[in-house]
């Protein structure tokens, strides 16, 4: 699950029902500010680990569809360091760069991996195949 | 070549639990010491297969998979897939050296074929 998707399609929604329903108003109950949801919508703003969770509570997601958004996220902070001329292929590097733990990375490699978003292409040579918006 | 079984794979939500669980109950030697921080579980004997634990993905009740060395992993992956298998993850090499795919079978059985890097 990409949140920052599903954050459009209900804020779409939202607006459908009522159409004096603002970026602010769904800010604030996502219990967040305009600026950052502005941000993030837009894509000029990277979702962290704690607002994954909080937004993911407050549009009432199941448990699964949260740790799915959660791993979605890791995914995304994995392609970010892709990226990056200095990118090691390599499970410790990645999770010391991140922050986030060992498997998490792992089960976000995985991830990505199925979806096709990386190759391991040979033992030193890891590969992102799409452009992606993380 | 016989395609032989050569490792096995659980893939729990608890990696840490599960690994220690059959360290203990079995007096397996656990050791993460490869780049991907996999935790191998070797049981230091020379019959049976050795194997390891992966996180498993989100809302996933964990299993097993078992791992077929063949001696051509392209050739392997064209034949199981004209069998009716579907690639789950698709031929990755990974950093040892050793490459691999994950497949589901026809069933709905998870599985990986695996070719060894070469022995120095």
């Amino acid at each position: 699950m990409d949140l920052r998707q599903t954050l459009t399609a209900e804020f779409d929604q939202r607006r459908r029902r009522n159409a004096r329903y603002s970026l602010r108003a769904f800010a604030r109950d996502l219990g967040t500010d305009h600026a950052t949801l502005s941000q993030l919508l837009r894509g000029r703003r990277v979702l962290s680990p704690r607002l994954v969770r909080q937004f993911g509570r407050r549009l009432h997601l199941s448990d699964a569809d949260i740790a799915d958004a959660c791993e979605q996220h890791h995914a995304d902070a994995i392609l970010r360091l892709a990226r990056l001329a200095s990118f090691r292929p390599n499970s410790r590097w990645i999770a010391t760069r991140t922050g986030l733990p060992l498997d998490a990375v792992n089960a976000a490699l995985a991830r990505l991996l199925h979806q096709r978003q990386l190759v391991m292409s040979s033992a030193d040579r890891w590969t992102i195949t799409v452009i992606s918006h993380a | 070549m016989p395609n032989p079984v050569v490792r096995w794979q659980i893939l729990s939500s608890e990696p840490d639990q599960a690994a220690g669980f059959y360290q203990k109950l079995f007096a397996w030697k656990l050791s993460t010491a490869n780049a991907l921080g996999y935790r191998e579980l070797l049981s230091g004997s020379a019959a049976g297969i050795d194997g390891g634990v992966w996180p498993a993905p989100p809302g996933v009740k964990g299993f097993v998979q078992l791992f077929v060395e063949v001696p051509d992993l392209d050739d392997c992956i064209a034949k199981a897939t004209g069998l009716g298998a579907q690639i789950i993850i698709p031929k990755s090499v990974l950093p040892d050296g050793d490459a691999m795919a994950v497949l589901l079978d026809p069933t709905g059985i998870s599985f990986a074929v695996c070719q060894l890097k070469p022995k120095t």
